[in-house]
């Protein structure tokens, strides 16, 4: 009981929704439409090929994969879709094939925009109802012969009335026109789109990694801060640096210089009487040298191009070298 | 009908693609400047820990520094020193040439930051001295 009371329910909401908009019955011969709200569609038989078919299969999908070969020989050259649904008696089908590009310049031609359009259904799953021949136009009539709906000039038949679509209930049996279909080779546009995919998968995955990495770099960098006891930023870290550097040259300088003087082959006569390191210079006294001959003491400074500078007061010569 | 064109899905995969390349390209970039930054701050942090520990570890210059004064040559040169929160001072009147020459070589075979180093001939065996090492 409950499962009916839903899907009245549900045919009640279908309805609803189906009201809402308004449904036109389009043909090759309709006159141009004025339409600026959102429509359904129902397809003229001229506009579509259909049969009815029984085959031994039960399910749709089964059907659909046969559907270009039952209709192979049937139809003119073109490019087709195929759509099919289950007629009332079991293992019978109504199988349909139709041009989307058609479909799609004829909706053009009768100035709809497709963007208005809600769905679009054949005129066989909508009205093969009728029980008489229905006019659609002066020169057409909608008819139904062995179930199937077909289009018959007016004066053949005697209509009833014109078609009425106001009050149309329409069935689940939508149809999707492949609009750029005939643009593009949509097999080709999946796989290039799945590739697509892939390989922006295959980025962000890299992208993923590479932030990993950053992160483990940052992380080491800050153990690194840690252990070695580091000053906040690089700048103070670098100026101590420097600092220490500074110390570093000028004691290796101090012990260098002091080593060439203390190497110094004197003669008999000479000797070393004062020694004065400072923050900039040393000064050393040699006592007993010869103005004019000291080549052998600043041989050595002169060939490592240290900088330096002699005085000569009374029987002392007086080095100075730059630190 | 209002279906979105395929070839607009598929611009937009590739301006998806296109922007995650770039994002990756940065990603990259940023990780050679990450790695180099670190490479710095390793061989920083090394140097400095270095001449950290040669130049301003102040326990373990004083140390060293008391175990080489406290040398037994040194006792009859009547040195006279005081340490100094970051420095140590050394004097003497008069020293002989060998205590002079084992202080000296004491001193200057280890990283010490001589400040001020003052040596006077007296004589052929007698100098005076005057140092200051800082920390």
């Amino acid at each position: 009981m409950s499962i009916i009371l839903k899907v009245k329910k549900d045919l009640i909401l279908v309805m609803k929704f189906n009201n809402k908009y308004k449904t036109i019955f389009l043909d090759l011969n309709s006159d141009s439409f004025e339409i600026k709200e959102k429509i359904n569609i129902i397809l003229s038989p001229a506009l579509y090929w259909v049969k009815k078919i029984k085959l031994p299969v039960s399910s749709i999908r089964d059907v659909k994969k046969l559907l270009p070969s039952i209709f192979e020989d049937t139809l003119p050259d073109g490019e087709y879709s195929y759509s099919v649904y289950k007629a009332n008696t079991e293992s019978e089908f109504f199988i349909f094939a139709y041009e989307d590009k058609k479909i799609l310049k004829v909706i053009e031609e009768k100035n709809i925009s497709i963007l208005n359009v809600i769905g679009i259904y054949f005129a066989q799953s909508e009205l093969s109802n009728i029980d008489s021949a229905m006019k659609i136009d002066e020169k057409q009539s909608l008819y139904v012969k062995d179930e199937i709906v077909i289009l018959v000039p007016c004066c053949w038949l005697e209509e009833k009335g014109e078609l009425n679509l106001d009050l149309l209930t329409l069935s689940k049996n939508k149809i999707n026109i492949e609009q750029f279909a005939h643009i593009i080779d949509m097999k080709s546009l999946y796989k290039f789109s799945i590739a697509l995919v892939l390989l922006i998968i295959l980025v962000f995955t890299e992208l993923f990694i590479t932030l990993q990495k950053i992160q483990n770099v940052y992380d080491l960098k800050e153990v690194v801060f840690e252990k070695y006891n580091l000053k906040p930023t690089i700048f103070q870290n670098k100026s101590m640096l420097k600092k220490y550097t500074k110390i570093d040259e000028k004691q290796i300088k101090i012990r260098e210089y002091l080593s060439y003087i203390l190497t110094i082959k004197l003669k008999e006569n000479e000797k070393i009487t004062f020694i004065n390191v400072t923050n900039k210079k040393i000064i050393v006294h040699f006592n007993g040298v010869d103005s004019k001959k000291t080549n052998h003491i600043i041989l050595k400074f002169k060939k490592n191009t240290i900088k330096f500078n002699l005085k000569f007061k009374n029987n002392t010569m007086q080095m100075e070298i730059l630190l | 009908m209002n279906r979105i064109n395929p070839l607009y899905i598929v611009v937009l995969l590739v301006l998806i693609l296109l922007f995650s390349m770039f994002k990756l390209n940065n990603a990259k970039d940023d990780l050679k400047e990450v790695k180099k930054s670190y490479e710095i701050v390793n061989n920083l942090s090394t140097k400095l820990k270095d001449l950290k520990g040669a130049y301003s570890d102040k326990k373990k210059i004083e140390k060293s520094l008391k175990n080489i004064l406290s040398n037994k040559i040194l006792k009859n040169s009547s040195l006279e020193y005081t340490f100094k929160k970051s420095s140590l001072k050394i004097y003497t009147k008069k020293m002989d040439i060998n205590s002079l020459n084992f202080l000296m070589s004491k001193i200057l075979n280890n990283n010490y930051n001589i400040n001020i180093l003052q040596i006077k001939s007296l004589s052929d065996t007698k100098a005076s001295l005057k140092m200051e090492i800082k920390w």
